[in-house]
């Protein structure tokens, strides 16, 4: 009992630091800097997963190779690897020094778009052979078919793909803590240092907040995928006649 | 108007057409018959390119479709000819309505209310007017197949190809999708049709054709074909027909 007691008090004394780091005496951190950083992260990566998945499927050599190198150099290394990467390369080659925020952005863009370029070109190669073979029979181009077509149907059946990969994405935003993004696994830390005593009630406090966000997108997706299941399926059409 | 000179096609070592010589002339209805696996299919598809060929010319109006050309002109070429497949293909994302807009739309930019308008106009025509704005999972198999055809007519193509309009149907959504391309022909449309409806080719075409292993054996008026079929593995074919 006395753990939980503990834990609501440290929640009571440090709510402002978990939800907003020191904001706005210094940066904006806690769960605003993590859920920014998450929602930057995956809608930059997203529009970059549509175009690696479209490069993927090219059948242009200079298009499809680099694409390709990209997803299976990053399925192949660790994340941390590439913050640190990032981290100490792009300030050597740009000349300026780069702020962890941004740094910790590139990453995650760089990351999940790779991800989730595997998610998009999943989605479309799912889809039926007859889809493209319609929209190219009636003149589109192959731009115009995946524009009008393919696109439309393969990114809504993934949405509940992308929509955990945006869990995951919240998750990642921790390692943002090794460069000193000041974000929630930050400011947890920093509460603990300042107590020193409690570190046990500190990081559950820590793991119930990213469950508590973690968990509920999942069920949301969860939602979705079963209502895009049934929206496919669609009414049979005796039960339309009957309802109008 | 559609014309095949000497077409070969292969897959690996597996002759699919061979030495294809016909035509068929404008407003005439054709209909392509024979065994499973006869390339029938294959040969339909060669008229707008879905399917490419090894030596030989599928020309439509006078040009060759397997000519060496630019994206753009096949994409101009294969909207002007009309294609039905046999699994329908509509696209699961858009209405009725907006199946038969997409196209004029955004491939021959007519405007979009003319689009709208005209597109109505075609779904009254197969008798599907009041189903407009139903999404095609909430059609049966042979509602969706009129759209689909109502979707090729919007391009306004001089020809139209079938293949296999009728064989995913229930046999009582049979009649609607016949009697649909019965009017067509009647209007004087240029059809190709692959099918089974040995009824339909009967009263409606002006000429079939025979083919089995990629060859065509024989080209008749039904009367003469269906009367007294020439080659021993038409004969066969009907007689194999005839027996259930």
């Amino acid at each position: 009992m006395s753990l939980f007691s503990n834990a609501l008090e440290i929640v009571r004394d440090n709510w402002l630091l978990l939800l907003v780091g020191q904001y706005p005496n210094g940066p904006l951190g806690g769960i605003a800097a993590t859920l920014i950083l998450s929602v930057l992260g995956i809608g930059l990566a997203f529009p970059l997963s549509v175009l690696v998945a479209l490069a993927r499927l090219s059948h242009r050599a200079w298009l499809r190779l680099p694409a390709l190198a990209l997803v299976y150099a990053v399925r192949g290394v660790p994340l941390l690897m590439i913050i640190f990467w990032v981290y100490f390369m792009f300030p050597l080659l740009l000349g300026v020094s780069v702020p962890g925020y941004a740094t910790m952005l590139c990453t995650l863009v760089l990351y999940e778009g790779a991800f989730l370029s595997e998610v998009v070109r999943a989605g479309i190669e799912a889809l039926p052979r007859g889809q493209m073979d319609a929209a190219r029979a009636l003149g589109h181009g192959y731009g115009g078919a995946m524009r009008f077509v393919i696109l439309p149907q393969a990114l809504y059946n993934m949405l509940p793909s992308i929509l955990s990969q945006f869990v995951s994405t919240i998750k990642d935003t921790t390692l943002g803590y090794v460069i000193n993004v000041p974000e929630l696994t930050f400011a947890a830390n920093q509460i603990n240092n300042r107590l020193l005593t409690k570190p046990f009630e500190v990081f559950l406090i820590l793991a119930l907040t990213y469950y508590a966000v973690c968990f509920s997108l999942t069920r949301l997706a969860g939602w979705l995928e079963s209502s895009i299941a049934a929206r496919r399926a669609g009414p049979a059409p005796v039960q339309l006649v009957a309802a109008q | 108007m559609i014309r095949f000179e000497d077409v070969n096609k292969y897959y690996g070592p597996f002759l699919a057409l061979a030495d294809i010589n016909a035509q068929v002339a404008r407003g005439e209805v054709v209909v392509v018959c024979g065994p499973s696996g006869s390339g029938k299919s294959t040969l339909i598809r060669t008229v707008n390119r879905l399917e490419e060929i090894q030596s030989g010319a599928v020309r439509f109006d006078g040009q060759n479709v397997h000519a060496p050309m630019r994206a753009a002109a096949l994409n101009r070429l294969r909207s002007q000819i009309g294609f039905v497949f046999q699994s329908f293909n509509l696209f699961p994302h858009l209405s009725a309505l907006e199946n038969v807009v997409l196209s004029p739309w955004r491939v021959k930019a007519v405007g979009r209310a003319e689009a709208r308008a005209r597109a109505m106009a075609l779904l009254e025509r197969v008798g599907l007017a009041e189903r407009a704005h139903a999404y095609p999972a909430q059609l049966s198999g042979g509602q969706q197949q009129r759209v689909a055809i109502a979707r090729a007519l919007a391009m306004e193509p001089p020809a139209m190809l079938f293949d296999e309009p009728t064989s995913a149907l229930d046999p009582e959504m049979v009649g609607e999708v016949l009697a649909v391309m019965r009017s067509l022909a009647k209007d004087g449309m240029t059809m190709m049709c692959v099918t089974h409806e040995m009824g339909f080719a009967r009263d409606v075409a002006d000429r079939v054709w025979f083919m089995d292993a990629g060859r065509i054996l024989e080209t008749a008026t039904p009367t003469a074909f269906f009367g007294a079929p020439q080659h021993p593995r038409a004969q066969r074919f009907l007689s194999d027909l005839r027996s259930h």
